[in-house]
């Protein structure tokens, strides 16, 4: 049993080293509307985009997007990015997402992952889970949130920019 | 070779020899193990013991077109501590081959699918509650402009097999009207679903084939929108103690309405949902399973969602079944409603201060539907409006306020009732008042941290609890937590504290955490699905990495 566990273990680090996912893979997600949009479409921009998975419910991740909010007219056009936040509310909250984007006033657009199809492509376990993607290839993706991170993420911006 | 390998083989081959690929054929996948050493454990299964749940989910990309996905679960030696014991050992969970080319999709094996809001299907996963209710089978979809298709059938999956009852039912959407420029939308749909499964050794007199079917209409403008959803099951036999009754049928049925008010700086959100028998699963006898196998939809509680140890305390449950306990306790479902109020107050105003002040208010009220209801004949009649017993309230108030660049802080209070006799069948009510302080406090560099304190005020059942807790951020990839909550008002001597403390390192896609304390038994609730957990002391891990 211990041998089966280290060879998952051993295998799962070689697979992170080695392999990663280089495209935000083409899933339909709601809009507010009730109609469906592509991720090819959303991202068909020539800028950065920050997705932005996140729940209602999720006290780090709305921490995380109003920080965002607060810098976003400043320097999304200086740093040419556009914030995609995209919620993994299901049934149980989903409803609460555009009162509560308008409550806030958030300035980005929102996408709707209800059951969960662009999160389980993506294999995102853990919210917060962010990923910065251009032309559809992920340059870089994060879990979690910690007070201040988005600062973090706005110099890798700032990094992809000057390659 | 068992299946279990060999699709490990094929799929470590395919791996190896892509090595170099550099187009659009590529590996991805994820990785995720939660482990707990249990030092001590209500559950003496589980006392001194070492259980951990590993999922390993690779997926294959070749030109964008297809995609091959297997996920492989371990549950050694055993499985964590109220998982369904029929997760054992190492074996293939999911795999599915799916094919996408432009307007249509075609999935073969493993399916994740949900029909409108839930109502008759929704099929997902989650690891937390140890819910994976895949359908097994096939699956087509058809998108194109203002029509939207779906076609499946299968099997579902119940922990390492699969149901007995077989699943078949198509979802549809048409987009009526939509302007591209605004929000404005008109959107109907219409789906079915029907479980065929055959009693086995007896004649029952209703069909083995359950049809149900849901309509809806999803109207949106700028400022307003309104969506209304009927669905209804056909007759079934109710099922009591695992075992589905010759005399007692019914059909069931539910509403769902949902409108809101939209402004910049404001959004209300009301929902009215009325449910009446209307738990759905592939095999009848699985009815109420604590593990949630076969369950074929979704009816979540509709309440807030609360992130706080104090405020998990006493959660509601949807109450969708019916249920003849004694001539006082007879429920057949829910009615109730939940309204959600977000405010912004603007910068640069008196109540807004320098940053904005950003309020929530959430009122809820669930209760057990009004009617004559017959114990000796198994039977009843149901008003369409009647609000019976009440099975739940509460009304809270969350305020987010940044003083500062570099303090900001949340205050939350909830106002609840809990009906501990009607949702869970066993003794008294509970009216709490919880009252939560969450402070962030950014310091030089990467470092912050963040405390909080929470109360929560009650004369009923164990009384009062206080908790508090403290988060320390080294910089964005480390932290440190600790964190308590003691039931200080209970008259037990030994008044029961549950205390936890633990680290936490993240990169990139990565995340790992250790923790060692006690933790509360009773009701966790993820999700708005509730189940029960033995109290336990112990170590534990998780590992999350997604490549």
């Amino acid at each position: 049993m211990f041998k089966k566990i280290v060879f998952t273990l051993i295998l799962a680090f070689y697979l992170t080293e080695f392999n990663a996912q280089k495209l935000v893979p083409n899933i339909p997600l709601e809009t507010f509307k009730g109609t469906y949009t592509t991720m090819n479409k959303e991202l068909s921009e020539d800028n950065f985009y920050i997705l932005s998975f996140w729940a209602t419910w999720c006290v780090p991740c709305i921490n995380e997007l109003d920080a965002l909010n607060e810098v976003y007219d400043e320097l999304s056009d200086k740093l040419n990015f556009k914030v995609l936040a995209i919620s993994t509310d299901d049934a149980r909250t989903m409803r609460r997402v555009r009162p509560l984007v308008n409550g806030k006033s958030w300035k980005f657009d929102v996408l709707l992952d209800e059951n969960h199809d662009l999160k389980r492509a993506l294999n995102i376990s853990g919210l917060p889970h962010t990923v910065i993607t251009k032309q559809n290839q992920i340059l870089h993706r994060r879990v979690g949130y910690a007070p201040g991170e988005e600062l973090d993420l706005l110099d890798k911006l700032r990094q992809y920019e000057l390659e | 070779m068992s299946l279990n390998r060999f699709a490990l083989f094929v799929v470590l081959n395919f791996f190896i020899f892509d090595g170099v690929s550099q187009s659009t054929n590529f590996f991805y996948g994820s990785f995720e193990s939660n482990g707990v050493y249990y030092q001590d454990s209500e559950s003496s299964d589980y006392d001194k013991k070492f259980a951990s749940n590993s999922y390993l989910n690779l997926k294959y990309n070749l030109n964008n077109k297809w995609v091959f996905d297997l996920q492989t679960e371990s549950y050694l030696p055993l499985a964590l501590q109220n998982y369904s014991d029929l997760l054992e050992d190492t074996f293939v969970s999911t795999f599915s081959i799916n094919f996408n080319p432009n307007d249509f999709n075609f999935t073969l094996g493993t399916i994740y699918e949900q029909f409108g809001s839930g109502m008759l299907l929704r099929t997902w996963e989650d690891r937390q509650l140890g819910i994976n209710n895949s359908l097994w089978g096939i699956r087509t979809s058809y998108k194109k402009q203002n029509l939207r298709f779906v076609l499946l059938g299968g099997y579902q999956k119940k922990a390492n097999t699969i149901s007995e009852g077989k699943v078949f039912g198509f979802d549809s959407e048409f987009t009526l009207y939509e302007d591209k420029n605004t929000f404005n939308s008109l959107l109907v749909g219409l789906s079915y679903l029907g479980r065929l499964e055959a009693p086995h050794y007896v004649s029952y007199p209703f069909d083995d084939l359950t049809n149900s079917f849901s309509v809806r209409i999803d109207y949106n403008t700028d400022s307003f929108y309104l969506n209304y959803e009927y669905a209804y099951k056909s007759e079934d036999g109710v099922v009591k103690f695992n075992t589905v009754s010759e005399t007692f049928v019914k059909n069931g049925n539910a509403n769902l309405l949902n409108a809101g008010l939209i402004k910049d700086g404001v959004g209300i959100d009301f929902t009215f949902r009325r449910l009446e028998n209307m738990g759905f699963y592939s095999e009848r006898v699985e009815f109420g399973s604590p593990f949630f196998e076969t369950t074929l939809n979704y009816l979540p509680a509709l309440t807030k969602q609360h992130d706080y140890l104090l405020t998990n305390i006493n959660v509601y449950q949807s109450q969708p079944n019916i249920s003849f306990q004694d001539p006082s306790l007879m429920k057949a479902g829910e009615i109730g409603f939940q309204l959600d109020a977000y405010y912004n107050i603007k910068k640069e105003t008196f109540l807004g201060g320098k940053y904005g002040t950003k309020i929530s208010l959430n009122i809820s009220k669930w209760n057990n539907i009004n009617g004559n209801y017959d114990y000796e004949n198994e039977d009843y009649d149901l008003e369409f409006l009647g609000f019976g017993e009440k099975y739940f309230s509460e009304q809270s108030l969350e305020i987010r306020k940044k003083w500062s660049e570099k303090f900001s802080n949340i205050i939350l209070f909830v106002n609840r009732y809990y009906n501990k006799r009607f949702v869970e069948e066993k003794v008294g009510e509970i009216n709490s008042k919880i009252l939560v302080f969450d402070n962030t406090l950014l310091l030089n560099g990467e470092k912050s941290m963040r405390f909080e304190i929470q109360h929560l005020f009650t004369e009923d059942d164990k009384k009062n609890w206080l908790g508090y807790g403290a988060e320390y951020n080294f910089n964005y990839n480390f932290s440190a937590y600790f964190n308590s909550i003691v039931n200080y008002g209970n008259e037990l001597e030994d008044k029961p504290a549950y205390s936890n403390f633990g680290m936490s390192f993240s990169k990139n896609a990565s995340k790992f955490m250790l923790s060692y304390g006690k933790q509360r038994g009773g009701l966790m609730c993820y999700g708005g699905v509730c189940r029960y957990v033995p109290e336990f002391k112990g170590l534990s891990f998780s590992i999350i990495t997604s490549f």
